[in-house]
């Protein structure tokens, strides 16, 4: 079966160690990251054109404002772990529940 | 009466096919005297109705052997396996009590209730080759330790032998054995007796070795079982004082409600069980003999207990302990000596001196509300921004000060001066944080810091107690020093993430006009973090003071509520105990993060080529 709606911006996930967030934690403490990513071509509206136009033809001087991007309409639950020191710790909003174009 | 079990569970095992009559076991019950006679009862707890497997058995109401009434078959099994709620994992539960008369009671008495769990097994009794002499011995669980009051008349307080066992081998003689004064085995009945009254405070555990004998008519064999028997407690011992019945007090600077002072100490051989609350064994109580209206709305004692593991013996025993306790707050002004005796009665003690009387000598010292002597004098730089901290007054020994409050206020000491040099009062204010006894002097006008007329600033700084209206002041003189500076808008320090840009910024709150950089060293999460502040003496120290909390951008370090992005510790209150890398703020929203150094920094290639260029 061919999934049509496979392009685009997705949910996609990794499995890290704690200390790979470089918040500096020290603990051995794991977790599932999940991030969005893809491109956000199919959500742009007329003002995106207009504004690609405008920057490619060099009208905004210096000027480079943000485009449509994948980014979490939703975040995942909070994480909580114990450091090295014994030392609780909670992430707040660290890791995706839910991508759109923005 | 003094009756009781020293063993409140007993469990054994019974079997298909065990005849009527046959034993199971003996419960036994600790005398008070000579006369008593116990009276035994099959019963059923409070709340529950006896189950109708308790007619299968007997319990004889002198002796206290449990017997069978019926011969067990295999309908019985099933049906004590379906009967359900009553029995446990195929166990029968029976209870059992105790008085010392006849009586047609049939509900328990809890104090003196017994519970027996006979295992039922669906299985006919094994036969002399099929058992171990550890079976034939001891029971193969045996979880209850017997207890045995202290002070209490001896006499046999378990049964030994097996019941069920008895006929199992008749072809083996089994003796018992124990080796551990005052106890002994009756070789006659069997029983292990305890031969003389025990004292706790002399011993509070026995571990005894029970040796059993099993004689074959080729061989002799031992086995050996440990058994703890505990001695319980009760209210046999005075109370004493071991050094001083006598507390001197005094009260000056700390003068709060809830205050507490001295420390009396009062022993006790004798345990204080905190569970069942509402057991009277070994309770203290106290009074304060005083009928002075004055002492009884000021004064209270408060009395702690805890158990403590005497020097030599390792017993238990308790201590008490004695404070006084002020029940309201004492005003600065008041100025007094009192004598308060405090009986301590131990009201379940039987003799006659239960009591010990305790001392306190409490003496009130007033607060005299007053500056120390010191001349009050403070730099200010002109370029300082509003909100700089220019230095903090305090009354002597203000930092023991409890139970009331004082608060500063600035006044100019010359009112006849002219309206230039009066603008250049406005420069400074004084602040202080609601629980805090210091005083904090701060920039409140920067513009006013610039004027070539404003050469040194004098006030008064008048301290007042709250509620007695005493006020006393001192003179504090603050030297401008430097040039001021065009005025530039007011930024936050702690927006800034490098120490280039920090150290150029005119900061809120900067007493030298500019922000200071502190560079961390740790790795990690450190309290050591590298930040950018306005005065490093007071941001970030972990304490967002009266100054600080004037305006979330002096030292949002210290004073943030918001949650921190980043690896971080919080602070107790608010703000941030420690950070990762950088701390920089927006507003009042913080993040911690190792900030990529932009300067360069001369790595190994780098020193190699300025090597070889020298």
């Amino acid at each position: 079966r061919i999934s049509v709606h496979s392009r685009g911006c997705l949910l996609k996930e990794v499995h890290l160690n704690v200390t790979d967030l470089g918040l500096g934690y020290q603990t051995k403490e794991e977790l599932i990251f999940r991030y969005c990513s893809g491109p956000c071509v199919e959500a742009e509206t007329n003002y995106d054109k207009i504004l690609n136009n405008l920057t490619h033809n060099k009208k905004l001087d210096k000027d480079t404002p943000s485009r449509t991007c994948c980014r979490p309409i939703a975040f995942d639950d909070d994480l909580s772990f114990l450091d090295d020191n014994v030392v609780y710790h909670t992430l707040k909003k660290h890791s995706a529940r839910k991508c759109g174009c923005v | 009466t003094g009756l009781y079990f020293p063993q409140n569970e007993y469990t054994e095992t019974v079997y298909i096919g065990q005849p009527a009559g046959t034993p199971i076991l003996q419960v036994q019950a600790m005398l008070d005297s000579n006369s008593e006679r116990p009276h035994f009862y099959l019963c059923g707890p409070i709340s529950y109705r006896r189950p109708s497997y308790s007619s299968w058995f007997h319990l004889d109401i002198n002796t206290g052997i449990l017997s069978l009434n019926k011969t067990l078959d295999e309908s019985d099994f099933t049906l004590s396996s379906e009967s359900g709620a009553s029995i446990c994992h195929g166990d029968l539960l029976l209870h059992a009590m105790v008085l010392p008369n006849a009586s047609k009671k049939s509900q328990c008495i809890n104090r003196n209730s017994l519970r027996i769990t006979l295992d039922f097994v669906n299985a006919t009794l094994p036969t002399c080759a099929q058992t171990d002499m550890k079976e034939l011995c001891f029971p193969h669980r045996d979880t209850s330790n017997p207890h045995i009051m202290e002070n209490r008349f001896p006499g046999p307080l378990r049964q030994l032998r097996r019941l069920t066992r008895l006929n199992v081998c008749p072809n083996y003689t089994i003796t018992y054995s124990v080796e551990s004064a005052p106890f002994a085995v009756d070789d006659n009945t069997t029983e292990l007796v305890v031969t003389a009254p025990l004292d706790r405070e002399e011993r509070e555990r026995y571990r005894l070795l029970l040796v059993c004998t099993v004689r074959t008519e080729t061989v002799i064999t031992k086995v050996e079982t440990s058994l703890d028997v505990f001695v319980n407690d009760e209210d046999d011992n005075a109370p004493y004082v071991n050094g001083t019945d006598t507390a001197n007090i005094i009260i000056s600077f700390n003068r709060t409600k809830g205050g507490s002072f001295g420390n009396l100490f009062v022993f006790d051989r004798d345990l204080t069980p905190i569970y069942p609350i509402d057991q009277s064994h070994n309770k203290y109580v106290g009074t304060l003999r005083s009928s002075d209206p004055w002492i009884k709305e000021t004064f209270d004692i408060r009395g702690t207990f805890s158990e403590k593991i005497a020097a030599h013996g390792g017993i238990r025993q308790t201590v008490h302990n004695y404070q006084l306790v002020l029940k309201r707050n004492l005003y600065v002004t008041e100025n007094s000596t009192v004598q308060l005796d405090y009986l301590v009665n131990d009201t379940t003690y039987p003799g006659l001196e239960g009591t010990v009387l305790l001392h306190f000598n409490v003496t009130i010292l007033p607060v005299h509300i007053h500056f120390s002597n010191i001349t009050h004098m403070f730099t200010l730089s002109r370029r300082s921004s509003v909100y700089a901290q220019v230095g903090r007054v305090c009354l002597e020994h203000c930092q023991q000060f409890d139970g009331f409050s004082v608060t500063y206020r600035l006044e100019v000491p010359d009112k006849n001066v002219s309206a230039d040099v009066q603008s250049c009062y406005t420069a400074i204010s004084i602040t202080q944080a609601p629980d805090e006894m210091w005083g904090l002097l701060y920039v409140n006008d920067s513009a006013a810091l610039h004027g070539p007329e404003c050469q040194s600033l004098q006030y008064l700084v008048v301290a007042k107690e709250e509620h007695t209206k005493l006020q006393t002041n001192t003179q504090i003189h603050i030297l401008l020093d430097g040039e001021g500076e065009t005025i530039q808008p007011f930024q936050s320090c702690a927006m800034n993430k490098q120490q280039g840009e920090c150290e150029s910024v005119r900061g809120l709150g900067a007493t030298t006009g500019r922000c200071q950089w502190r560079q961390g060293t740790e790795k990690g999460i450190s309290e050591n973090y590298s930040t950018c502040s306005p005065d490093l003496r007071t941001c970030p120290d972990g304490f967002c003071d009266a100054v600080e909390s004037k305006d979330i951008s002096i030292c949002p370090q210290d004073c943030t509520t918001q949650t921190v992005i980043g690896g971080h510790e919080r602070g107790l209150r608010n703000g941030i105990k420690a950070c990762y890398g950088t701390c920089y703020c927006y507003a009042e929203k913080c993040f911690c993060e190792k900030v990529d150094v932009e300067e360069v920094i001369c790595d190994d290639m780098c020193k190699t080529i300025i090597a070889t260029a020298l």
